[in-house]
């Protein structure tokens, strides 16, 4: 059983609502029930409702695995980072903290390092994960390709990241403009670490204006 | 004797809420469901597809709907866990009878001498006091056939006038304000129609957390090249990425739309032939609003001049638009108005009536639309029949097997009931499907009310808030173990199917109702066997009405993932889209797309007036509630859901930094706000996401952190809707 | 990595390999008297021992070799030998080891059925296998106690020691400690296998070899282990030899098996109490503050090896910004929120147009 390839991840954060449905479902899932593996977050909350939701991107060289003393995590041949085996992991906190994306969680109690998996026990029967299946806001989607060009013309898929002078490439894509110029190093990536020090703006700059003006 | 029988803490021990977390088979990942049940979700009024996992009579999990096309599968956290109100701890298994001196304050007893105890008191009430002693409070989150079975009950039964339903909270002041301008109170178009809409407006809706699913329809506009216009006085999350935001302040709806549709007028963005030919009145409406210069309106709404004149740019030259509000507009002691004034600019416009071209409240309960149609609302009968026309009276009594004149005159609101039962005019009182103690505003008036009742008698599935007041409390069925219809957003008629068999002595509603019928030796017409019994009665009360079910059948709804009423025929198709050009309808009779005799659509003025509270010296802040995602309603139910209390677990103040300053709060500090009615003290969440001028304080708790001990019982004229997104309130530091 | 460093890490790996070999195959050879007490049947099982060693010890060196292992072996002795921790560390050292390894804690909180499983499993081979290895290589052995016939003397590494009568109930508890060890594996593999067969999360995850052959193994050792006690005892040895081969190839085979499969994280899993007293030092040692948010979120020894390592392994999360330094040296709900900001930026730019006044 594996993950059918015609099948993908997308992620569009800027479509998140912080409803925390994902978070809800994804404790539902059977490789990891009653354990939320998802990360949702405010961004900055005293000055946006500004919310993302993180699932593992599952890298195609995944640092987490590779930090790995015990070498726990494997990626499957479908490109799937698994969770860490359970009678290797040694409960290190490493993956948790080399992780670029910030992705995998320590069960400390269990002495356990737990991950997305992308819902393993379903997409590798050709279900969808449980958090893209609930999201009411399309900032989580799993389909085809030719699913998400159709109903997203504004948007192209984007699964290379920059971390520092690191380019990370994965196999969960995430929602850009179709049309916004990134800056071009190797291939279009998104530029992560640009945003060291960028604070949450909500799009419609009268905000703050109109605020300023009711004193 | 409606009076606590206990102190609340003790209730509560005893009776909940208590959290429900996921706990042996749910948790099993080996366990075979016996079965997957498609069915709905209980709460909002997006009504979500979902599939129950069944095992041994107990829902043990969800699986997504993804063959449902409303939602694909799609879910709010609240769907997602909604399985964990089933095999709770606080489900009531048997009746209870209040009994101070138990250790508890109710003592279980028989559910058949509980049914005698209860019709034994209506009858001695009613006997004593005349049939209008006696009261009836339903809900909009019963299935339609119950709703049905309300409004029958209460007027062929117990021959009251006073039945009256938690939708007048919810989405009367939309429904006054569609009969008035429309002939006809449903979303007008399906939510498709939101997918390639140039221009969505959402005004006074939080749908991201109150009408999640609604959200990726207009992410799905904004894909296709859409613009989205929100109008709240809060950046909620469907507003952080708006292209235009109207930041307006609460109670001052009329104003910015009056002064929209002045720009649209100054501007010519008008369907002159629309106008002329499907409308009446524009020229009143015209006349009224040219005092609303874009100066006037920014004064009085406290949005940006700026603001107003690009919103009205974007909808006035839009080719296609949707239009949709909810409670934050329609909450008002002028909710009607409000709503109408945005039925203008829809009217003014001309994009109604056709794809892409929409107007719609987005409604807030579960069968916030059906449960409005058939006759559980004071003044109507089912179809959407008038109480007081004397051509519905008599189909209806035909139908019931009854006289005309013996079916009541028109009751009063539920509000007014309350100040009915605080006068002694109403005796006895049966509740179902409503928590008013939590729900309706300035509660401590409401428990007073309660207290004074000689009977009282709750059905229900949890000890609610207001359960803890009954007399007797009989065990009715939570939603999964029954079956009927509902009609969701866009009315449409769905299937609820029953999951699972109520458990121990519980009952499913409608069986409880014709079992106090039954004891009262008044079973003329209470018979029923099933709800497709009382759902094929139904079918012939609505036919010819407004609200016209007569062409939907279960089976028609199963096959078809719904039928939008009116569905006159079963050859009909159903009406996705109110108001297309060539369409037919029973009051026009063809003389067009709108119902009224002359087909045309109405232009209504609407009038500015400032809250019925507004803010003074003495209590200079703007109080507006609402909800969060994760808790439904007066919480009877999420406040029961433990992952659903994790994720909000108490009310707070939202709080805007600057006004915060004033008052030297910090964020997490305690604060008490102070109303006229009463005072709450909460933590502060200060954040720049609201208008300064005003707090917000969700809605779902009771008791010291309801937020409706402070609002004000002030109602709209027409809809008779509180005002509880308005009132004036002072703040410190606790 | 360049294939000349690979080589030389096998070379290292395979030097333990023989060291390790060599040592365990003097002992068997002092243990028993230069082969006195050797008993020439059992030969299979050592020659599957001695190659066992070797793999593991390989596999072991190999492990120990890879950057993150490396950096977390040598500061895990570092920092327990550390004079200013000894003290605690030792202490910490006995409840970890009776918490962890002893009690199994962790996998009970995990599951209880699953830790029960994990338990019976592991005592019952450390039962057997504390058994069975000294007979095997004769490091202990049994005589009667010379003009007695009714009393057994137990002899380690040759020298005598304690005596027990032969019909006491001290002797069958001992003679047939493989029997109750079979028992505690077969009860833990039947518990384990359940869960195997019915868990629709294991089953989405679990591959033959790794997960379901090492439990058929124990199963066929214990029941063949069995069947040989009970051809011995009630059937007058009935295919006794056909029995006892049976047996030796299944325990040859997993003997075989164990550096490969998921036996191997029996050798491993002691690295968990070196991460502990990495952890628990390192924590005391001083925390990493996060270069976005200013918040503590792991001890900054963690931080600076993880650099360490990620530079070995050729990653280059360093970034030309001062303030940032290394991408480890933001946090990961940081990380998360750029994520976010990054991609949100991108958007922001298409709404301004008709926003920004």
């Amino acid at each position: 059983m594996s993950v059918p390839a015609q099948f993908e991840f997308f992620v569009d954060p800027n479509r998140c609502i912080g409803c925390q449905s994902c978070v809800a479902a994804c404790s539902e899932c059977d490789t990891h029930k009653g354990h939320s593996m998802i990360h949702l977050q405010y961004v900055q909350r005293p000055i946006s409702v500004q919310t993302v939701p993180v699932v593992c991107m599952h890298c195609d060289s995944p640092t987490c695995a590779e930090v790995c003393p015990a070498d726990a995590i494997k990626r499957t041949d479908d490109g799937v980072v698994q969770t860490a085996r359970k009678p290797r992991c040694i409960a290190c906190n490493n993956c948790v903290l080399a992780c670029p994306f910030g992705v995998p969680k320590m069960e400390v109690e269990y002495s356990l390092m737990m991950k997305c998996d992308m819902c393993y026990d379903r997409t590798s029967v050709g279900s969808k994960p449980m958090c893209a299946s609930v999201c009411p806001s399309g900032a989580l989607y799993y389909g085809t390709r030719d699913e998400i060009e159709r109903a997203r013309p504004r948007s192209e898929p984007v699964n290379k990241f920059r971390f520092g002078n690191q380019i990370i490439t994965t196999k969960v894509n995430m929602m850009v403009p179709r049309d916004s110029t990134m800056q071009h190093i190797d291939g279009q990536h998104i530029d992560v670490t640009a945003a060291m020090h960028e604070e949450p703006v909500n799009p419609s700059g009268m905000l703050e204006n109109v605020f300023d003006e009711i004193g | 004797m409606a009076t606590l029988p206990k102190e609340q803490d003790v209730l509560i021990d005893a009776f909940g809420p208590h959290l429900n977390r996921m706990e042996g088979r749910q948790l099993d990942t080996g366990v075979q469901p016996d079965k997957v049940v498609n069915t709905h979700c209980c709460f909002c009024g997006q009504q979500c597809g979902i599939q129950l996992k069944v095992k041994d009579n107990a829902v043990i999990g969800f699986e997504p709907w993804y063959a449902f096309p409303f939602n694909k599968g799609m879910l709010c956290p609240k769907g997602v866990k909604r399985y964990l109100q089933g095999s709770h701890p606080d489900r009531l298994i048997t009746a209870l009878e209040r009994d101070p001196s138990s250790d508890t304050g109710f003592r279980p007893i028989a559910y058949d001498e509980a049914i005698r105890k209860v019709a034994a008191a209506i009858d001695r009430i009613q006997t004593a006091y005349g049939p209008n002693a006696f009261g009836v409070l339903s809900g909009a989150s019963l299935t339609t056939e119950k709703a049905y079975l309300m409004g029958k009950f209460a007027r062929v039964c117990l021959k009251t006038k006073f039945i009256d339903y938690n939708g007048r909270l919810c989405m009367v002041s939309a429904g006054a304000a569609n009969k008035k301008a429309f002939g006809i109170d449903r979303a007008a178009n399906p939510w498709s129609d939101i997918l390639n809409a140039d221009v969505v407006v959402i005004a006074g809706s939080n749908t991201a957390e109150c009408a999640p699913i609604t959200t990726n329809y207009v992410w799905q506009a904004r894909e296709n090249g859409g613009r989205v216009i929100v109008i709240d006085p809060r950046i909620t999350p469907i507003a952080r990425t708006a292209d235009v935001f109207l930041p307006v302040k609460p109670g001052r709806d009329v104003a910015l739309f009056n002064g929209i549709l002045q720009l649209m007028i100054e501007n010519d963005w008008l369907d002159h032939e629309f106008i002329e030919n499907h409308t009446v009145g524009f020229e009143a409406v015209a006349e009224h609003v040219k005092q609303w210069t874009p100066k006037r309106t920014a004064e009085v709404t406290g949005v940006a001049e700026k603001s107003i004149r690009q919103a009205a740019e974007l909808w006035g030259q839009a080719k296609t638009s949707f239009l949709m509000h909810a409670r934050g507009i329609e909450h008002h002691s002028h909710g009607v108005e409000n709503c109408l004034s945005t039925i203008n600019i829809v009217l003014a416009s001309g994009r109604i009536g056709r794809e892409f071209c929409a107007y719609g409240t987005v409604v807030g309960q579960g069968n916030g639309q059906g449960g409005r149609e058939h006759g559980q609302k004071c003044d109507q009968l089912p179809g959407w029949r008038d109480i007081s026309n004397p051509a519905h009276r008599e189909y209806i009594a035909g139908v019931w097997g009854v006289k005309p004149e013996e079916i009541p005159e028109a009751g009063v609101d539920c509000y007014e009931m309350m100040r009915k039962i605080d006068a002694g005019e109403i005796k006895g009182l049966l509740n179902i499907c409503f928590n008013p103690k939590v729900s309706l505003p300035d509660n401590a008036f409401v428990t007073r009310a309660l207290g004074k009742l000689e009977f009282f008698t709750v059905i229900d599935f949890f000890l609610s808030e207001t359960a803890q007041h009954a007399d007797i409390v009989l065990p009715g069925s939570l939603h999964e173990e029954d079956e009927g219809v509902v009609a969701q957003v866009e009315g449409r008629v769905i299937k609820i199917n029953k999951a699972v068999d109520p458990p121990g002595d519980a009952k499913e509603d409608w069986r409880v109702i014709q079992d106090i019928a039954q004891a009262l030796g008044r079973t003329h017409g209470m018979t029923f066997n099933s709800p497709r019994e009382i759902f094929d009665e139904l079918r012939v009360a609505s036919k010819g009405g407004v609200a016209d079910y007569f062409g939907i059948t279960y089976e028609k709804i199963e096959a078809n993932n719904g039928i939008c009423w009116p569905c006159p025929s079963e050859d009909h198709p159903g009406t996705p889209r109110l108001f297309e050009p060539d369409s037919w309808n029973p009051i026009a009779k063809g003389a067009g797309p709108f119902y009224f005799p002359d087909g045309k659509a109405r232009f209504n003025v609407a009038a500015y007036r400032p809250p019925a509270e507004d803010v003074d010296e003495e209590y200079p802040v703007i109080l507006t509630t609402g909800r969060v995602v994760s808790q439904f309603l007066s919480g009877t139910q999420t406040r029961r859901i433990g992952p659903l209390v994790d994720q909000y677990p108490e009310p707070r103040i939202e709080i805007h930094p600057k006004l915060a300053a004033k008052y030297g709060i910090a964020d997490g500090d305690m604060v008490t706000a102070e109303s006229r009615r009463g005072d709450i003290t909460l933590k502060a969440q200060v954040v720049t996401t609201i208008r300064p001028d005003t707090i917000f304080i969700p809605y779902h708790w009771p008791g010291r952190k309801s937020a409706n001990q402070l609002t004000i019982a002030a109602q709209d004229p027409v809809s008779k809707i509180p005002e509880y997104k308005v009132c004036a309130v002072r703040i410190r530091k606790a | 990595m360049t294939f000349g460093r690979v080589g030389e890490e096998r070379i290292v790996a395979l030097l333990w390999g023989v060291l390790f070999t060599a040592i365990l195959g003097g002992l068997i050879v002092f243990g028993s008297r230069t082969l006195a007490h050797f008993d020439a049947a059992l030969v299979g099982y050592t020659f599957a021992t001695l190659f066992a060693t070797f793999a593991i010890t390989y596999r072991y060196s190999m492990w120990l070799q890879r950057p993150p292992t490396r950096t977390y072996w040598v500061r895990g002795w570092q920092l327990f030998f550390s004079r200013k921790y000894l003290a605690r560390n030792i202490r910490n050292w006995f409840a970890w080891v009776i918490s962890d390894f002893a009690m199994n804690r962790f996998i009970f909180r995990r599951d209880r059925k699953r830790g029960l499983a994990h338990a019976l499993i592991m005592w019952g081979c450390i039962l057997a296998f504390a058994i069975t290895f000294p007979l095997v290589f004769g490091w202990i052995h049994f005589e009667t106690v010379p003009g007695d016939l009714t009393t057994y003397r137990t002899y380690v590494f040759g020298f005598g020691t304690s005596s027990f009568p032969i019909h006491s109930m001290a002797a069958f508890l001992i003679f047939h400690g493989l029997v109750w060890s079979a028992f505690l594996v077969i009860g833990g593999v039947m518990l384990a296998m359940r869960r195997r067969m019915r868990d629709h999360g294991a089953a989405a995850v679990q591959r033959f070899g790794e997960d379901i052959l090492p439990l058929v193994l124990l199963f066929a050792i214990s029941v063949t282990g069995l069947l040989l006690t009970a051809s011995n005892t009630w059937m007058k040895g009935y295919g006794y030899d056909f029995l006892a081969l049976l047996h030796a190839v299944t325990v040859i085979f997993t003997l075989l098996w164990l550096p490969f499969g998921k036996f191997f994280h029996i050798f491993q899993r002691p690295a968990q109490l070196g991460v502990s007293f990495y952890k628990d030092v390192g924590a005391l040692e001083g925390m990493a503050r996060c270069r976005r948010c200013d918040t503590e979120y792991a001890p900054l020894i963690q931080i600076n090896d993880l650099i360490d390592v990620e530079r070995k392994l050729g990653y280059r999360y360093e970034t030309d910004a001062p303030e940032i330094e290394h991408y480890q040296r933001i946090c990961p709900a940081c990380r998360r929120s750029m994520l976010a900001l990054a991609q949100g930026d991108l958007w922001q730019a298409t709404t301004q147009t008709t926003a920004r006044t």
